[in-house]
Parts: C-alpha cells; structure tokens; sequence
C-alpha cells in the first residue's frame, strides 16, 4: 500500500510555481501577494519575531520576487505560530501566514519530512480520528481521573473510520 | 428559553483539559443552554493547517455535517477549532469549486450531508450574546471579588474577516463577565499576546518561553488571576506553568481559571462539580 508521504507527492505544485500560489491563495479567498508594498506592519506585531527570527514581511518579499522554492524549503516558514496578527494588520489585505500555511504543504507534498511532532498529530488522526486519546489526569495530590471517573461521556469518534481514513488519504493527493 | 446546542468537544479538552468540559457541562444548562453531545465527531483539522489545508477543511466540514444531522446549531469552546469551522464554513460558501470538491468526499466516503448554514458559537459570544451578562449577573449568588486578567487567546478574536466572538483589537466580552459575576478586571499592554501553545509541536522551549512571559506579565500588572477561553491555552498556562517559569527564570505560581469555572463559582454550583481539582495552578489560593 502507498504511504501517506507517497499521495501528497502526487498533490506537489509543478510547473510555474507563482502562478499556481497565486491560484490556491483565491481557493482560500486570500488575494495575490504582489500587492504587498513591504510596509513591514507584519513582522512589528508578529509572535515569532523575536525569539523566532520570522519576517513575514520578508516572506512575502521572497514570494513576489519567485523565491518559492528556498522559502518552501526554510526552516522559517515552520516558526509561524499561527497567531493571524498579520493577516489582521495588513492594510493591503495580504495574508502572510495563508502563504505559509500553503508553502508548508508544498514542502510535505514534495518529499520533506514532518519537523517536530507533526508526525504523530497525523498518525493519532488517521487512526483513530483525533489528534490524542484520552489520557487519566493527574491531580495536585497525585490522584488520578479519567473521564470515567470524573463521569464525562465516552466521546464521539468517526463511525465509518475506513471511509474516514479514505476520504483523509484521497485528499492528501488532491490539490488545492 | 431553552437553547438547544450540538457539543463538539474538539481533541484537547476531551483528551486532558477536562476542568474546561465538567464546568461547561455543570454551568450552561442552569442558564439556559441544553447540550447535546454527538457521536461522529473527530479532529477540527486545525492542527493539521501546515501539513494540507485540504485535510484541515474536510475535518472541519465533517464536524459541521456530524451536527447539521441534528437539525441543531454548534457550541465549539476551543478558540482553535471554532475558528477552524467557522472559516471552513465561509471557504465552502466562497468557493464552488471547494464546495464541490469536499461534499462529494464527505458523502461518498462517510455519507454525510453538509449543508454549512448553522450557526456556530464560542465560549465568549455564548455567554455574552446569547445567555447574555444580565441572565448571569441575575443568578450569582456567590460574587468572586478577585482581580482577573483575561486573555482571550489568538484564535477567539482573529481574524476579524473569518467572524469571530470578539473584537480584534480591542475585545471587551470577557470583562464584562468578570465584572458581572463580581470581579475586578482592566486591559493590561500584553492582553492580546500570544501563549505560545501552537509552537508546542515545533518549538517547544520558544512555547513555553511565550507561556512564562504571558504570565509573568499577569502578576507584574498586579492581578490575582487569569481566565481563559481554550484548552490549547489552558495545557500550558494551567499545565505547564511550573516549566514556563523555569524557562524563563521566574517562579510563577498565578492561578488560571477558565471563565465557565468562574461563572460556576459565583453563581453557587458544587466546586466539585466544576473540575477545579483539576487545575494544576495555585487555584486554591483564592477559593
Ligand atoms: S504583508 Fe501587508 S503588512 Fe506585511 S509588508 Fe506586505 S503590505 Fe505590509
Ligand atoms: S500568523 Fe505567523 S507570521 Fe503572522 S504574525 Fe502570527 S506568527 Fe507572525
């Protein structure tokens, strides 16, 4: 059977890599990156910027100038939090961190392996639909709970897992 | 009134941040609010926005599905994974092509029927808009006279184009809760700051870096605690928070509340009942 890793290089981006960006960022409602003008209102409010090193305003410098492939392959993309100041504060309505989130995905579909712990976030979803399973808690006094014991219900979980884990695999060759 | 909500517990809270699922659980339905828990549900996808955003959307659509199936509207208490669906929903509505693309997957593989047309609420925009301050300052019996700090976390409030429970910039709903249920509570210059907990997954020792600064910042303002709005947060402000602090050379020891433990208190539930065995904070310090 194929890998996971073997379908996602199925989905990676060829031929011109901007116009493709360009495509996947309207799917998402995000406009094209060549509006940037460098302001750098990004990078003076981003959560990643002083202990990380991210620029996202750099980011985007790269990414209008057609540096696609070394901004897919750094590690700086990977530093994003997440924390959308940026898509918020721009006043030209980029979205530095959509763009990352779609060269992320570029990096995994052509080969790159998983950095941190990304790994078994996936592998808990595709087995058994959720990134972790319940775990028994501990106290301050050491005493253990799980959800049994505290009385919370069993949760929900996928009730077709094959075709759960078919629908995840024939996407994770699709692009976007 | 009655209102009847489909429950998605997300991965988090149901998985370890219990403390968060036993107060809503014991505080919504004496304001109003009827839970309904659902079966089919998985992941939101929201952890998985770096390695395919395909898969993220059709997490987030499948939930969607799990809880139209009832016929009801959805109560999302992670910050995460309500701006998860909630941006999945306005994708599916912007694009055809998306639409077609993830409803075709979603029935032929699991048989589901997404519509995308219910409404989705947050711990905030719950509390605040629909239960509403009035209904619960109506109900405390037991004010908490503490000086809190709110943090509303990342996701709660950006981006604003997405929809979400709070303003941006300047979000006030939290505060007005506090401050309903008898606590004392002001904006502080690192309100909006980041707890790092998204990084966990790459870079743990910059996560709890930002997790220690957030609360150092907390007690430095003069506050005697922190209430939160999501279980990604509350991992590591309530978790993690002896480790945050040796990260960054401080002994913190500020107690973290989430908000439905709050209003619990000061409108007279069993403390029992609300989990706060569970918070691993000095919480005891206060009650
Ligand atoms: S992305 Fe927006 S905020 Fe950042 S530099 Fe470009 S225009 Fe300025
Ligand atoms: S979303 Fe990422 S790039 Fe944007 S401000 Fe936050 S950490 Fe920086």
């Amino acid at each position: 059977m194929m890998g996971l890793t073997d379908l996602f290089n199925m989905s990676k981006p060829e031929g011109d890599k901007q116009k493709e960006l360009i495509r996947q960022l309207a799917v998402l409602g995000v406009k094209n990156p060549s509006l940037c003008f460098q302001c750098a209102k990004c990078t003076s409010g981003c959560e990643a910027m002083k202990l990380l090193e991210l620029q996202p305003h750099s980011v985007m410098a790269s990414v209008k100038t057609g540096f696609l492939d070394e901004m897919m392959n750094s590690d700086v993309i990977w530093a994003c939090v997440g924390c959308f100041k940026c898509k918020e504060r721009c006043p030209q309505e980029m979205s530095p961190v959509d763009v990352m989130f779609i060269l992320k995905n570029w990096y995994v579909m052509s080969g790159g392996s998983l950095p941190g712990d990304y790994q078994n976030l996936l592998q808990g979803i595709l087995s058994t639909g959720y990134i972790q399973e319940p775990v028994e808690v501990l106290d301050k006094d050491n005493k253990g709970w799980s959800r049994e014991k505290l009385g919370l219900p069993k949760r929900g979980h996928p009730k077709n897992i094959n075709g759960f884990m078919s629908a995840l695999s024939q996407l994770a060759a699709e692009k976007l | 009134m009655i209102r009847k909500l489909g429950f998605y517990p997300g991965c988090v809270m149901s998985a370890e941040q219990y403390a968060y699922e036993m107060s809503i659980r014991e505080v919504l339905p004496d304001l109003g609010v009827e839970l309904v828990d659902l079966e089919n549900t998985s992941c939101c996808g929201a952890p998985l926005r770096s390695v395919n955003l395909l898969m993220q959307m059709y997490l987030s659509a499948r939930n969607i599905a799990v809880c139209e199936e009832k016929g009801l509207d959805m109560f999302v208490p992670c910050a995460l994974g309500h701006l998860s669906l909630v941006e999945t929903k306005n994708r599916l509505n912007n694009s055809k092509e998306l639409r077609e693309k993830i409803v075709k997957k979603l029935k032929e593989n699991e048989g589901l029927e997404y519509r995308g047309d219910l409404e989705i609420y947050h711990t905030v925009d719950l509390l605040h808009d629909v239960i509403g301050v009035e209904r619960i300052k109506e109900k405390v019996s037991n004010p908490v006279k503490w000086k809190i700090a709110c943090h509303y976390g990342c996701h709660t409030i950006r981006y604003t184009e997405a929809g979400r429970p709070d303003a941006a910039e300047h979000p006030s709903k939290m505060e007005e809760i506090i401050k309903a249920i008898g606590g004392e509570t002001w904006n502080y210059s690192e309100k909006l700051n980041c707890c790092g907990a998204p990084l966990m997954v790459t870079h743990k020792e910059a996560a709890l870096t930002k997790t220690g600064e957030k609360l150092k910042a907390v007690k430095d303002r003069g506050f005697d605690a922190l209430a939160i709005v999501c279980p990604y947060g509350g991992r590591l402000l309530d978790g993690k928070q002896e480790k945050a602090g040796s990260t960054i050379g401080e002994k913190l020891d500020v107690p973290v509340f989430y908000l439905t433990q709050l209003v619990g208190l000061a409108v007279g539930r069993n403390p029992d009942r609300l989990g706060l065995n569970l918070n691993l904070s000095p919480v005891d310090r206060l009650i």
